[in-house]
Protein backbone atom coordinates (compact mmCIF):
# COMPACT_ATOMS: atom_id res chain seq x y z
CA UNK A 1 0.00 0.00 0.00
CA UNK A 2 1.51 3.30 -0.79
CA UNK A 3 2.50 5.37 2.11
CA UNK A 4 1.29 8.61 0.70
CA UNK A 5 -2.60 7.66 1.08
CA UNK A 6 -2.09 7.64 4.85
CA UNK A 7 -3.39 10.73 6.68
CA UNK A 8 -0.91 12.98 8.55
CA UNK A 9 -1.89 11.63 12.02
CA UNK A 10 -3.05 7.90 11.69
CA UNK A 11 -5.97 7.62 13.92
CA UNK A 12 -5.30 5.02 15.93
CA UNK A 13 -7.42 2.00 15.74
CA UNK A 14 -9.22 1.42 19.07
CA UNK A 15 -7.44 -0.93 21.62
CA UNK A 16 -8.76 -5.03 21.28
CA UNK A 17 -10.27 -6.86 24.05
CA UNK A 18 -7.07 -8.47 25.02
CA UNK A 19 -5.59 -5.19 25.05
CA UNK A 20 -8.17 -3.71 27.21
CA UNK A 21 -7.75 -6.47 29.84
CA UNK A 22 -4.26 -5.98 30.17
CA UNK A 23 -4.44 -2.36 30.99
CA UNK A 24 -7.19 -2.48 33.04
CA UNK A 25 -5.91 -5.39 34.92
CA UNK A 26 -2.73 -3.64 34.93
CA UNK A 27 -4.51 -0.56 36.17
CA UNK A 28 -6.45 -2.45 38.50
CA UNK A 29 -3.32 -3.74 40.14
CA UNK A 30 -1.42 -0.41 40.37
CA UNK A 31 -1.72 0.49 43.48
CA UNK A 32 -1.76 -2.85 45.06
CA UNK A 33 1.84 -4.09 46.40
CA UNK A 34 1.66 -7.68 43.98
CA UNK A 35 2.68 -5.37 41.33
CA UNK A 36 6.19 -4.35 43.14
CA UNK A 37 7.19 -8.36 43.55
CA UNK A 38 7.39 -8.45 39.34
CA UNK A 39 8.15 -6.86 35.64
CA UNK A 40 5.50 -5.72 34.44
CA UNK A 41 5.92 -7.80 31.25
CA UNK A 42 5.33 -10.77 33.58
CA UNK A 43 2.29 -9.65 34.97
CA UNK A 44 1.02 -8.72 31.45
CA UNK A 45 1.95 -12.52 30.17
CA UNK A 46 -0.01 -13.75 33.39
CA UNK A 47 -3.00 -11.47 32.29
CA UNK A 48 -2.82 -12.62 28.70
CA UNK A 49 -2.95 -16.55 29.46
CA UNK A 50 -5.78 -15.67 31.98
CA UNK A 51 -7.82 -13.79 29.16
CA UNK A 52 -7.13 -17.02 26.98
CA UNK A 53 -8.27 -19.22 29.60
CA UNK A 54 -11.09 -17.57 30.53
CA UNK A 55 -12.40 -17.31 26.91
CA UNK A 56 -10.79 -19.87 24.74
CA UNK A 57 -11.35 -22.63 27.18
CA UNK A 58 -14.04 -21.44 29.23
CA UNK A 59 -12.06 -21.82 32.57
CA UNK A 60 -13.21 -20.11 35.72
CA UNK A 61 -12.25 -19.31 39.30
CA UNK A 62 -9.36 -18.17 37.55
CA UNK A 63 -6.70 -16.36 40.22
CA UNK A 64 -3.67 -14.40 39.79
CA UNK A 65 -0.84 -15.75 42.08
CA UNK A 66 2.00 -13.15 42.99
CA UNK A 67 3.66 -14.56 46.20
CA UNK A 68 4.12 -17.94 48.12
CA UNK A 69 0.27 -18.68 49.50
CA UNK A 70 0.56 -17.50 52.78
CA UNK A 71 3.85 -15.83 52.71
CA UNK A 72 5.00 -12.82 51.79
CA UNK A 73 7.84 -14.51 49.43
CA UNK A 74 7.35 -13.94 45.66
CA UNK A 75 6.71 -16.71 43.06
CA UNK A 76 9.16 -16.75 40.39
CA UNK A 77 6.71 -15.05 38.04
CA UNK A 78 2.83 -14.18 38.84
CA UNK A 79 1.37 -17.68 38.19
CA UNK A 80 -2.62 -18.64 37.84
CA UNK A 81 -4.99 -21.05 39.13
CA UNK A 82 -8.36 -22.02 37.87
CA UNK A 83 -11.00 -24.48 37.50
CA UNK A 84 -11.06 -25.78 34.19
CA UNK A 85 -14.76 -26.70 32.90
CA UNK A 86 -13.83 -30.79 32.56
CA UNK A 87 -11.32 -32.50 34.28
CA UNK A 88 -7.99 -31.57 32.83
CA UNK A 89 -5.80 -34.49 34.10
CA UNK A 90 -6.62 -37.91 35.31
CA UNK A 91 -4.44 -39.97 36.93
CA UNK A 92 -4.29 -43.62 34.78
CA UNK A 93 -5.24 -45.77 38.32
CA UNK A 94 -7.55 -42.99 39.22
CA UNK A 95 -8.87 -43.96 35.49
CA UNK A 96 -8.85 -47.99 36.31
CA UNK A 97 -10.61 -46.96 39.82
CA UNK A 98 -13.04 -44.76 37.83
CA UNK A 99 -13.89 -46.82 35.27
CA UNK A 100 -14.34 -50.38 38.13
CA UNK A 101 -17.17 -48.34 39.98
CA UNK A 102 -18.90 -46.83 36.80
CA UNK A 103 -19.59 -50.38 35.83
CA UNK A 104 -19.97 -51.81 38.99
CA UNK A 105 -23.33 -48.88 38.43
CA UNK A 106 -24.02 -49.66 35.33
CA UNK A 107 -24.43 -53.96 36.47
CA UNK A 108 -26.36 -52.41 39.37
CA UNK A 109 -29.01 -50.20 37.05
CA UNK A 110 -28.43 -46.87 39.29
CA UNK A 111 -29.72 -44.42 37.54
CA UNK A 112 -30.08 -46.28 34.27
CA UNK A 113 -34.30 -45.32 34.96
CA UNK A 114 -35.43 -43.21 31.99
CA UNK A 115 -32.53 -43.72 29.76
CA UNK A 116 -32.63 -47.79 29.91
CA UNK A 117 -33.18 -47.95 25.89
CA UNK A 118 -30.41 -45.56 24.86
CA UNK A 119 -27.72 -45.62 27.29
CA UNK A 120 -27.75 -49.85 27.72
CA UNK A 121 -24.48 -51.00 28.42
CA UNK A 122 -23.01 -47.01 28.33
CA UNK A 123 -20.57 -46.16 31.43
CA UNK A 124 -21.14 -43.13 33.06
CA UNK A 125 -18.02 -41.69 34.33
CA UNK A 126 -17.97 -39.37 36.63
CA UNK A 127 -15.10 -36.61 37.30
CA UNK A 128 -15.30 -33.72 39.55
CA UNK A 129 -13.22 -30.72 37.74
CA UNK A 130 -9.90 -29.89 39.71
CA UNK A 131 -8.11 -26.87 40.39
CA UNK A 132 -4.67 -26.52 38.25
CA UNK A 133 -1.93 -24.18 38.59
CA UNK A 134 -1.18 -22.82 35.55
CA UNK A 135 2.64 -21.38 34.93
CA UNK A 136 2.74 -18.64 31.61
CA UNK A 137 6.04 -19.31 29.54
CA UNK A 138 6.87 -17.16 26.07
CA UNK A 139 8.01 -19.51 23.70
CA UNK A 140 11.19 -17.19 22.92
CA UNK A 141 12.48 -17.90 26.99
CA UNK A 142 14.96 -20.37 27.52
CA UNK A 143 14.47 -22.55 30.97
CA UNK A 144 16.18 -24.98 32.96
CA UNK A 145 16.29 -27.47 35.82
CA UNK A 146 16.61 -25.01 38.11
CA UNK A 147 13.94 -23.08 37.67
CA UNK A 148 11.18 -25.57 37.05
CA UNK A 149 12.23 -26.84 40.25
CA UNK A 150 12.02 -23.67 41.67
CA UNK A 151 8.59 -23.19 40.22
CA UNK A 152 7.55 -26.66 41.29
CA UNK A 153 9.04 -25.81 45.34
CA UNK A 154 6.77 -22.45 45.77
CA UNK A 155 3.44 -24.19 44.85
CA UNK A 156 1.53 -26.82 46.62
CA UNK A 157 -0.63 -30.06 45.35
CA UNK A 158 -3.26 -28.24 44.78
CA UNK A 159 -3.73 -24.40 44.50
CA UNK A 160 -5.32 -22.80 47.35
CA UNK A 161 -9.11 -21.75 46.60
CA UNK A 162 -11.28 -19.54 46.41
CA UNK A 163 -12.39 -19.10 50.49
CA UNK A 164 -15.67 -20.57 49.74
CA UNK A 165 -13.96 -23.56 48.26
CA UNK A 166 -11.30 -24.07 50.65
CA UNK A 167 -10.83 -27.69 51.89
CA UNK A 168 -12.42 -29.28 48.38
CA UNK A 169 -8.55 -30.15 46.84
CA UNK A 170 -8.16 -32.58 49.92
CA UNK A 171 -10.59 -35.03 48.42
CA UNK A 172 -9.12 -36.83 45.60
CA UNK A 173 -6.68 -39.58 47.00
CA UNK A 174 -5.01 -40.06 44.03
CA UNK A 175 -3.51 -36.57 43.49
CA UNK A 176 -0.07 -37.01 45.37
CA UNK A 177 2.49 -35.20 43.36
CA UNK A 178 2.20 -31.68 42.57
CA UNK A 179 1.30 -31.03 38.78
CA UNK A 180 1.57 -27.49 36.82
CA UNK A 181 -0.37 -26.66 33.40
CA UNK A 182 2.63 -25.09 31.20
CA UNK A 183 1.18 -22.42 29.56
CA UNK A 184 3.40 -21.46 26.38
CA UNK A 185 2.18 -18.65 24.12
CA UNK A 186 4.05 -17.64 20.70
CA UNK A 187 4.28 -14.46 18.99
CA UNK A 188 0.74 -15.07 17.47
CA UNK A 189 -0.83 -14.84 20.65
CA UNK A 190 -1.35 -19.04 20.14
CA UNK A 191 -1.38 -20.89 23.29
CA UNK A 192 0.14 -24.31 24.44
CA UNK A 193 -0.77 -25.99 27.75
CA UNK A 194 0.98 -29.47 28.54
CA UNK A 195 1.18 -30.63 32.45
CA UNK A 196 4.11 -30.71 34.06
CA UNK A 197 4.08 -33.54 36.83
CA UNK A 198 7.30 -33.20 39.24
CA UNK A 199 8.54 -36.48 39.73
CA UNK A 200 8.37 -39.59 37.40
CA UNK A 201 4.64 -40.33 36.92
CA UNK A 202 3.46 -42.27 34.34
CA UNK A 203 1.73 -41.90 31.04
CA UNK A 204 -1.84 -41.65 30.53
CA UNK A 205 -3.99 -44.54 28.86
CA UNK A 206 -5.66 -42.76 26.18
CA UNK B 1 31.75 -78.10 26.62
CA UNK B 2 32.68 -79.67 29.69
CA UNK B 3 34.18 -76.51 31.18
CA UNK B 4 33.63 -75.02 34.45
CA UNK B 5 32.18 -71.91 32.98
CA UNK B 6 29.28 -73.17 31.30
CA UNK B 7 26.42 -73.16 33.29
CA UNK B 8 23.54 -75.57 34.10
CA UNK B 9 20.58 -73.42 33.16
CA UNK B 10 20.48 -70.12 30.87
CA UNK B 11 20.72 -66.12 32.81
CA UNK B 12 22.30 -67.87 35.99
CA UNK B 13 26.00 -67.17 36.41
CA UNK B 14 28.33 -69.24 38.35
CA UNK B 15 29.91 -67.44 41.52
CA UNK B 16 32.44 -67.57 39.77
CA UNK B 17 31.51 -65.56 37.00
CA UNK B 18 29.96 -62.51 38.96
CA UNK B 19 31.17 -60.06 38.69
CA UNK B 20 31.33 -60.78 34.93
CA UNK B 21 34.00 -59.52 32.67
CA UNK B 22 32.83 -56.18 30.01
CA UNK B 23 35.29 -56.59 27.27
CA UNK B 24 36.05 -52.82 26.12
CA UNK B 25 37.11 -52.63 22.36
CA UNK B 26 37.74 -49.14 21.08
CA UNK B 27 35.42 -47.58 23.32
CA UNK B 28 32.82 -50.24 23.03
CA UNK B 29 31.77 -51.74 25.82
CA UNK B 30 30.84 -55.64 24.83
CA UNK B 31 29.88 -59.13 25.95
CA UNK B 32 30.42 -61.79 24.08
CA UNK B 33 29.25 -64.59 26.84
CA UNK B 34 25.34 -64.82 25.92
CA UNK B 35 25.32 -66.15 29.95
CA UNK B 36 26.47 -62.97 31.09
CA UNK B 37 23.74 -61.01 28.72
CA UNK B 38 20.67 -62.88 29.86
CA UNK B 39 22.20 -62.52 33.28
CA UNK B 40 22.62 -58.91 33.02
CA UNK B 41 19.51 -58.58 31.47
CA UNK B 42 17.25 -60.47 34.15
CA UNK B 43 19.11 -59.45 37.13
CA UNK B 44 20.44 -56.33 36.80
CA UNK B 45 17.40 -54.35 33.83
CA UNK B 46 20.37 -53.78 31.52
CA UNK B 47 19.41 -54.92 28.06
CA UNK B 48 22.01 -53.55 25.69
CA UNK B 49 21.70 -53.93 21.77
CA UNK B 50 22.88 -57.00 20.11
CA UNK B 51 24.91 -55.95 17.02
CA UNK B 52 26.20 -59.24 15.83
CA UNK B 53 25.36 -60.75 12.70
CA UNK B 54 26.50 -63.77 10.68
CA UNK B 55 29.80 -63.17 9.17
CA UNK B 56 29.37 -64.50 5.83
CA UNK B 57 25.81 -63.04 5.52
CA UNK B 58 26.16 -59.52 7.20
CA UNK B 59 23.51 -58.00 5.41
CA UNK B 60 21.23 -59.95 7.76
CA UNK B 61 20.14 -57.60 10.13
CA UNK B 62 16.79 -58.84 11.33
CA UNK B 63 18.00 -60.88 13.87
CA UNK B 64 21.01 -59.85 15.22
CA UNK B 65 23.12 -62.25 17.93
CA UNK B 66 26.20 -61.63 20.48
CA UNK B 67 28.09 -59.59 21.25
CA UNK B 68 25.87 -57.29 22.89
CA UNK B 69 26.97 -53.68 23.03
CA UNK B 70 26.04 -51.89 25.76
CA UNK B 71 25.75 -48.15 26.45
CA UNK B 72 28.70 -46.29 28.32
CA UNK B 73 26.13 -45.56 30.68
CA UNK B 74 24.90 -49.05 31.78
CA UNK B 75 28.83 -50.49 31.42
CA UNK B 76 29.43 -47.56 34.22
CA UNK B 77 26.34 -48.41 36.19
CA UNK B 78 27.02 -52.10 36.37
CA UNK B 79 30.46 -51.30 37.07
CA UNK B 80 29.98 -48.69 39.90
CA UNK B 81 27.49 -51.36 41.25
CA UNK B 82 29.91 -53.93 41.12
CA UNK B 83 28.19 -56.44 39.24
CA UNK B 84 31.06 -56.36 36.26
CA UNK B 85 34.48 -54.79 35.53
CA UNK B 86 36.19 -53.89 32.34
CA UNK B 87 38.65 -55.80 30.63
CA UNK B 88 40.97 -53.88 27.93
CA UNK B 89 40.29 -56.70 25.52
CA UNK B 90 43.40 -56.42 23.01
CA UNK B 91 45.63 -56.43 25.95
CA UNK B 92 44.06 -59.43 27.98
CA UNK B 93 44.41 -61.00 24.41
CA UNK B 94 47.79 -59.92 24.08
CA UNK B 95 49.07 -61.00 27.35
CA UNK B 96 46.76 -63.81 27.95
CA UNK B 97 47.76 -65.85 24.19
CA UNK B 98 51.31 -65.26 24.86
CA UNK B 99 51.50 -66.15 28.52
CA UNK B 100 49.88 -69.09 27.99
CA UNK B 101 51.80 -72.22 28.54
CA UNK B 102 52.49 -75.07 26.29
CA UNK B 103 50.43 -77.64 28.51
CA UNK B 104 47.66 -75.21 28.28
CA UNK B 105 47.42 -74.91 24.80
CA UNK B 106 47.66 -78.48 23.93
CA UNK B 107 45.04 -79.41 26.82
CA UNK B 108 42.47 -76.80 24.80
CA UNK B 109 43.24 -77.99 21.23
CA UNK B 110 42.58 -81.22 22.92
CA UNK B 111 39.55 -80.52 24.19
CA UNK B 112 38.39 -78.63 21.45
CA UNK B 113 39.31 -81.87 19.21
CA UNK B 114 36.74 -84.22 21.67
CA UNK B 115 34.44 -81.68 21.69
CA UNK B 116 34.16 -82.11 17.62
CA UNK B 117 34.36 -85.75 18.02
CA UNK B 118 31.11 -85.79 20.41
CA UNK B 119 29.26 -83.45 17.95
CA UNK B 120 30.08 -85.11 15.30
CA UNK B 121 28.74 -88.21 16.45
CA UNK B 122 26.09 -86.84 17.81
CA UNK B 123 24.85 -85.35 14.44
CA UNK B 124 25.77 -88.80 12.71
CA UNK B 125 23.67 -90.01 15.41
CA UNK B 126 20.82 -87.46 14.96
CA UNK B 127 20.77 -88.17 10.56
CA UNK B 128 20.31 -91.28 11.09
CA UNK B 129 17.63 -91.01 13.25
CA UNK B 130 15.84 -88.84 10.76
CA UNK B 131 16.85 -91.56 7.79
CA UNK B 132 15.09 -94.10 9.68
CA UNK B 133 12.03 -92.30 10.16
CA UNK B 134 11.85 -91.17 6.59
CA UNK B 135 12.46 -94.98 6.09
CA UNK B 136 9.56 -95.96 8.12
CA UNK B 137 7.52 -93.32 6.89
CA UNK B 138 7.32 -94.53 3.03
CA UNK B 139 6.61 -98.17 4.84
CA UNK B 140 10.25 -99.21 4.05
CA UNK B 141 11.28 -100.00 7.74
CA UNK B 142 12.00 -103.79 7.42
CA UNK B 143 14.44 -102.80 5.00
CA UNK B 144 16.53 -99.90 7.32
CA UNK B 145 16.22 -102.81 9.45
CA UNK B 146 17.68 -105.41 7.93
CA UNK B 147 20.27 -102.90 6.89
CA UNK B 148 20.96 -101.90 10.66
CA UNK B 149 21.23 -105.16 11.74
CA UNK B 150 23.26 -106.42 9.19
CA UNK B 151 25.47 -104.07 10.20
CA UNK B 152 25.00 -104.99 14.19
CA UNK B 153 24.89 -108.22 13.10
CA UNK B 154 28.45 -109.71 14.59
CA UNK B 155 28.63 -107.68 17.90
CA UNK B 156 24.49 -107.95 18.49
CA UNK B 157 22.84 -111.00 20.49
CA UNK B 158 20.49 -113.19 19.36
CA UNK B 159 18.11 -111.88 21.64
CA UNK B 160 18.22 -108.04 20.02
CA UNK B 161 17.84 -109.85 16.72
CA UNK B 162 14.62 -112.30 17.99
CA UNK B 163 13.16 -108.69 18.79
CA UNK B 164 13.71 -106.67 15.95
CA UNK B 165 12.23 -109.78 14.19
CA UNK B 166 9.19 -109.35 16.51
CA UNK B 167 8.70 -106.13 16.18
CA UNK B 168 8.86 -106.45 11.97
CA UNK B 169 5.62 -109.14 12.47
CA UNK B 170 4.05 -105.58 13.69
CA UNK B 171 2.54 -102.88 11.36
CA UNK B 172 5.54 -101.37 11.84
CA UNK B 173 4.19 -98.11 9.85
CA UNK B 174 2.75 -96.20 12.93
CA UNK B 175 5.04 -97.66 15.53
CA UNK B 176 5.35 -94.68 17.54
CA UNK B 177 9.42 -95.77 18.52
CA UNK B 178 11.44 -98.37 17.89
CA UNK B 179 11.22 -100.98 20.75
CA UNK B 180 15.04 -101.77 20.46
CA UNK B 181 17.44 -99.48 21.85
CA UNK B 182 18.35 -98.30 18.25
CA UNK B 183 22.13 -99.78 17.20
CA UNK B 184 23.62 -96.75 16.38
CA UNK B 185 24.57 -94.78 19.08
CA UNK B 186 26.21 -98.19 20.99
CA UNK B 187 27.66 -98.78 17.85
CA UNK B 188 31.20 -96.48 18.29
CA UNK B 189 31.44 -93.99 15.70
CA UNK B 190 33.74 -95.66 13.38
CA UNK B 191 34.58 -93.21 10.16
CA UNK B 192 33.29 -90.52 11.99
CA UNK B 193 34.39 -87.19 10.83
CA UNK B 194 35.53 -84.65 13.27
CA UNK B 195 33.53 -81.51 13.47
CA UNK B 196 35.93 -78.41 13.50
CA UNK B 197 35.15 -75.94 16.69
CA UNK B 198 35.15 -72.46 16.19
CA UNK B 199 34.75 -70.78 19.95
CA UNK B 200 32.52 -68.03 20.46
CA UNK B 201 34.36 -66.90 23.38
CA UNK B 202 37.93 -66.77 24.66
CA UNK B 203 37.78 -67.47 28.33
CA UNK B 204 38.41 -70.18 28.35
CA UNK B 205 41.20 -71.01 26.77
CA UNK B 206 42.36 -67.59 28.19
CA UNK B 207 42.55 -67.21 31.95
CA UNK B 208 39.40 -64.53 32.80
CA UNK B 209 41.63 -61.46 34.09
CA UNK B 210 41.57 -60.41 37.94
CA UNK B 211 38.86 -58.23 38.76
CA UNK B 212 41.36 -55.60 40.41
CA UNK B 213 39.88 -52.21 38.48
CA UNK B 214 42.75 -51.47 36.62
CA UNK B 215 40.91 -49.52 34.38
CA UNK B 216 39.16 -46.14 34.79
CA UNK B 217 34.93 -46.44 34.65
CA UNK B 218 33.88 -45.95 31.92
CA UNK B 219 33.39 -42.31 30.52
CA UNK B 220 29.93 -40.90 30.44
CA UNK B 221 27.84 -38.19 29.06
CA UNK B 222 25.95 -35.60 31.47
CA UNK B 223 22.87 -37.89 31.18
CA UNK B 224 24.24 -40.54 33.36
CA UNK B 225 22.51 -38.97 36.77
CA UNK B 226 19.19 -39.28 34.82
CA UNK B 227 20.17 -43.36 33.72
CA UNK B 228 21.36 -44.33 36.75
CA UNK B 229 18.16 -42.51 38.71
CA UNK B 230 15.87 -44.30 36.23
CA UNK B 231 17.62 -47.89 36.55
CA UNK B 232 17.24 -47.02 40.35
CA UNK B 233 13.89 -47.24 39.89
CA UNK B 234 14.10 -50.55 38.12
CA UNK B 235 12.77 -49.15 34.96
CA UNK B 236 14.73 -50.73 31.54
CA UNK B 237 16.50 -48.37 29.74
CA UNK B 238 17.13 -48.63 26.05
CA UNK B 239 18.75 -46.21 23.59
CA UNK B 240 16.23 -43.10 22.34
CA UNK B 241 17.30 -42.04 18.97
CA UNK B 242 14.06 -43.33 17.35
CA UNK B 243 11.52 -40.87 19.60
CA UNK B 244 14.81 -38.25 19.44
CA UNK B 245 15.68 -38.36 22.82
CA UNK B 246 18.16 -40.19 25.02
CA UNK B 247 16.35 -42.96 26.82
CA UNK B 248 13.15 -44.91 25.87
CA UNK B 249 12.32 -46.11 29.53
CA UNK B 250 10.16 -49.17 29.86
CA UNK B 251 8.41 -50.01 33.35
CA UNK B 252 9.69 -53.85 32.59
CA UNK B 253 11.49 -56.01 30.46
CA UNK B 254 10.88 -54.18 26.45
CA UNK B 255 9.91 -57.22 25.24
CA UNK B 256 6.96 -57.47 27.59
CA UNK B 257 5.74 -53.53 28.12
CA UNK B 258 5.50 -50.71 26.25
CA UNK B 259 7.65 -47.68 27.05
CA UNK B 260 6.25 -45.18 29.32
CA UNK B 261 8.68 -42.30 29.06
CA UNK B 262 11.09 -40.32 26.50
CA UNK B 263 13.71 -39.26 28.84
CA UNK B 264 16.02 -36.45 28.07
CA UNK B 265 19.20 -35.58 30.34
CA UNK B 266 19.96 -31.89 31.26
CA UNK B 267 22.60 -30.18 33.28
CA UNK B 268 20.80 -28.23 36.36
CA UNK B 269 21.13 -25.14 34.89
CA UNK B 270 21.44 -26.17 31.16
CA UNK B 271 19.00 -23.64 29.11
CA UNK B 272 16.23 -25.94 27.73
CA UNK B 273 14.32 -24.39 24.71
CA UNK B 274 10.32 -24.75 24.98
CA UNK B 275 10.13 -25.71 22.09
CA UNK B 276 12.17 -28.35 22.94
CA UNK B 277 9.68 -29.52 26.04
CA UNK B 278 6.78 -28.46 24.04
CA UNK B 279 8.10 -30.78 20.53
CA UNK B 280 8.91 -33.46 22.91
CA UNK B 281 5.45 -33.10 24.85
CA UNK B 282 3.26 -33.71 21.66
CA UNK B 283 5.69 -36.33 20.44
CA UNK B 284 5.42 -38.17 23.47
CA UNK B 285 1.83 -37.66 24.29
CA UNK B 286 1.29 -38.96 20.30
CA UNK B 287 2.85 -42.61 21.13
CA UNK B 288 1.29 -42.18 24.28
CA UNK B 289 4.36 -41.79 26.28
CA UNK B 290 5.38 -39.25 28.86
CA UNK B 291 8.14 -36.87 27.48
CA UNK B 292 10.64 -36.67 30.64
CA UNK B 293 13.67 -34.60 31.48
CA UNK B 294 15.61 -34.69 34.56
CA UNK B 295 19.29 -34.20 35.77
CA UNK B 296 20.99 -33.88 38.67
CA UNK B 297 20.02 -31.41 41.22
CA UNK B 298 23.41 -29.38 41.93
CA UNK B 299 21.88 -28.10 45.22
CA UNK B 300 21.49 -31.59 46.64
CA UNK B 301 24.39 -32.98 45.47
CA UNK B 302 26.45 -30.53 47.39
CA UNK B 303 24.42 -31.17 50.53
CA UNK B 304 24.60 -34.89 50.62
CA UNK B 305 28.04 -35.18 49.95
CA UNK B 306 30.41 -36.55 47.37
CA UNK B 307 30.09 -40.26 48.16
CA UNK B 308 26.28 -40.90 47.23
CA UNK B 309 25.44 -42.74 43.92
CA UNK B 310 24.92 -40.93 40.36
CA UNK B 311 21.73 -41.42 40.80
CA UNK B 312 20.67 -39.69 43.91
CA UNK B 313 19.54 -36.34 43.73
CA UNK B 314 18.12 -36.22 40.48
CA UNK B 315 14.87 -34.05 39.60
CA UNK B 316 12.74 -35.07 37.05
CA UNK B 317 9.79 -33.69 35.60
CA UNK B 318 6.98 -35.63 33.19
CA UNK B 319 5.35 -33.92 31.01
CA UNK B 320 1.99 -34.52 28.33
CA UNK B 321 -0.10 -32.60 26.20
CA UNK B 322 -2.84 -31.05 28.18
CA UNK B 323 -5.28 -31.38 25.20
CA UNK B 324 -6.75 -27.84 25.88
Amino acid sequence: MATSLQPAHPVLPAPSRLTTHLLTSANANANASTVASHPPHLHHLARQIQHNLQHQHAWTALRLHTHVSGTDKPLPRPMLSGLAPVRLYVHPDEQVELLREAGKKRDEGVGGGNEEGVGEGKLDVVVEPEREWVLPTRLSEKWSLRRLAEVFDCVGVVPPGVEDEEGEGSQNMWRKRKRVVLATVDGDSTVVYYIVHDGVVKPRQN
Amino acid sequence: MGNSTLLTSAGTLPQTLTPFPISRIATRYLLFDVHAVTYARREHNICGVLIGTIPHLSQQNVFLGIPLELMPEEARLLVEHGHAYIIDEVEAHKTGLLDMSRKDQLAFLQAMDKQGMEIAAESKKKAEERSQKALQGRGMARRARENTASRVSETADSSAKQRLADGDDECSVFEAEPRSPSPAPSHPPLAVERHFITPTISYPPLQTPNTTPTLSLPEVSKTYPLFAFLHSKGYFITPGLRFGCHYTVYPGDPLRFHSHFLATGADWDEEIDLLDIVGGGRLGTGVKKSYLIGGADTRRENASGAGSNAGDGVRAFSIEWAGL
